[in-house]
């Protein structure tokens, strides 16, 4: 266990090193700040003050900190979440391979299986800790915006949720979601993880992962697949939104959630098995 | 005592070039033993098989007892490598590189890091990122990184390419140095002839995948069995020679000795035999030309 931590401390200090590593965090802030501005435009607010006020809710209770932050943290994610993962995951194994670090790494006493897991964990653990990053920081401008207290309004169309919950419970809730979403996102970041194991350039991992999670949502979108959408991966990453509805079904979050578990766990044994198959010789 | 077996190994690529024929040799404790061919003879597919880095279709490697390919874990944690061309991460400080690379065997010594960077004469830059470094820096950095943690044995894949002539003379001097004061066994890949003459105690040399020759280096043989020959008496020369159980190259007069007679007692036999001799002198072959009459090059 010792040697696993030695092993994942350098896995970590080349990630926490490499200035690209913070540019992704910055470039969320910068559009969480943007979000920020749309969502205080006076005809965007109109839109919200109408919506909260049909359910005979008082616009200046809910229009608050946390509302922001949850409708920052939808729209981040959707805008360029995936992009970046996508990124991050397909540079974790191919963009090793394209540099020729192998060569150093591999002629050290350890496996190819345990070299992958560390990255496959690294990747894992980056997701969440981003994701929570955006949350928190979405919720921190919400704060500084909006100050503290007030209710929570939150609607996410395609799951039929509209819902109204007080701050504590608001909060709760968005803590909750906000950690169901990052195991969600991984996903895409298990997909990318899975395409840069084979021998291809870092941006053909990314643009391949980035494809397939396209091509699943337009799929669901389409109604094409409607009777066998529970076979589309985007369905079951929409869950975490599960988590606001009134009464959480989480018999059905549960077994969207063991479905990405196990499409995660089969995309990293794939690639292991993809990747202990090839020949790292120039 | 073998540190290294390398057992039949045959290797084909997927485009149906055959890489490896049924290659075995062995690396001896305290040897630097070299590994010479043309580009494409397999020599780098060997080092890679050793190293765990592409599958053999036959045989195996054990490196200390143990598989590379059951125990890579083991048979690795013996041995230190530069495998290719040494790629650092560039946004890291060479020792930083260091950590990284040592974290995967486990281990982590700042002294014996420090050593080692001193060793290899870059501790006064092990802190700045290695895309400053020079090509030759890079090289000491992969050297460093292969003896970190000490290792018995060392496997270095053409460690001088793009070397300057110094940087060469430098590296040469120091894998010696490893030698003599560490007992090192080191398995040195090259195709640069000079290199291997100068600092191995064996070779073995590939053609096309297969091995043509394992011994000592030629021009390293104790033994004095080659001498060359120059005389009018050329027939009566050749009498004595036959007689005395050698044989003659008529091209460029060189008696081979066989394992019974030594260089003097022939030179008495020819002189008995009332040849006169003008020049007697004992040759050396160079590895250039042991390899190249070998290769048919």
């Amino acid at each position: 266990m010792i040697l696993f931590f030695h092993q994942w401390q350098g896995e970590l200090l080349k990630l926490f090193a490499r200035r690209r590593t913070y540019i992704g965090f910055g470039a969320f802030l910068g559009l969480e700040i943007v979000l920020l501005i749309v969502f205080r435009l006076q005809g965007v607010e109109r839109i919200f003050e109408r919506l909260i006020s049909r359910q005979g809710q008082a616009f200046g209770e809910y229009y608050s900190a946390i509302t922001l932050a949850q409708m920052i943290l939808g729209f981040s994610v959707l805008l360029l979440g995936a992009i970046y993962l996508a990124l991050v995951a397909g540079d974790i194994v191919a963009k090793e391979g394209e540099d020729g670090h192998y060569r150093l790494l591999l002629v050290r006493p350890v496996t190819r299986l345990r070299l992958l897991f560390i990255k496959y964990l690294t990747s894992t653990c980056y997701t969440f800790v981003l994701i929570q990053f955006i949350a928190w920081t979405a919720f921190l401008l919400g704060l500084a915006i909006k100050g503290w207290g007030g209710g929570f309004f939150v609607m996410i169309p395609e799951a039929g949720i509209l819902e109204f919950y007080q701050w504590a419970e608001g909060i709760e809730r968005y803590a909750v979601a906000s950690c169901f979403l990052a195991v969600s996102m991984t996903t895409v970041s298990s997909v990318a993880f899975f395409l840069s194991c084979f021998p291809i350039k870092p941006a053909a991992a990314t643009i391949g992962a980035l494809s397939y999670i396209l091509v699943d949502l337009i799929l669901r979108n389409t109604g094409f697949m409607e009777n066998y959408d529970h076979f589309l991966l985007t369905k079951h990453m929409s869950a975490w939104g599960r988590i606001y509805t009134e009464h959480i079904p989480w018999p059905v979050i549960m077994r969207s959630f063991t479905i990405i578990a196990a499409a995660n766990a089969s995309l990293f044994i794939l690639g292991t098995a993809v990747f202990e198959s090839r020949d790292l010789k120039s | 005592m073998a540190l290294i077996e390398v057992q039949n190994l045959t290797k084909r690529w997927r485009t149906d070039r055959l890489a490896l024929d049924d290659v075995s040799f062995d690396v001896r404790q305290g040897e630097i033993l070299g590994l010479l061919g043309h580009n494409g003879a397999g020599k780098s597919t060997i080092l890679g098989i050793t190293l765990g880095m592409v599958r053999p279709d036959g045989g195996q490697v054990i490196i200390g007892g143990h598989s590379v390919h059951d125990d890579r874990a083991r048979a690795l944690g013996q041995i230190g490598a530069i495998y290719e061309a040494a790629h650092f991460y560039d946004y890291l400080t060479g020792w930083q590189n260091l950590r990284v690379l040592c974290s995967l065997s486990g281990w982590w010594d700042e002294a014996e890091v420090k050593r080692v960077l001193k060793l290899v004469n870059l501790e006064k830059r092990a802190g700045h990122k290695t895309k400053t470094y020079s090509h030759g820096m890079r090289q000491r950095l992969a050297l460093a990184q292969a003896l970190l943690p000490r290792p018995k044995c060392l496997l270095l894949d053409e460690p001088t390419d793009g070397l300057d002539p110094e940087g060469i003379r430098e590296f040469r001097e120091l894998v010696l140095k490893l030698r003599a004061e560490f007992g090192m066994t080191i398995l040195l890949n090259s195709h640069l002839l000079a290199e291997v003459e100068q600092m191995c105690d064996r070779c073995v040399i590939l053609k096309q995948g297969k091995k043509m020759y394992e011994g000592i280096v030629p021009s390293q043989q104790k033994r004095q069995n080659v001498f060359q020959l120059q005389t009018r008496d050329m027939t009566k020369a050749r009498e004595a020679i036959r007689t005395a159980g050698a044989t003659m190259d008529p091209d460029t007069n060189l008696i081979e000795l066989p394992a019974h007679l030594v260089g003097h007692e022939l030179l008495q036999q020819l002189v008995q035999a009332g040849v006169r001799v003008d020049a007697w002198q004992p040759h050396k072959p160079t590895l250039e030309e042991f390899y190249l009459g070998l290769t048919g090059a």
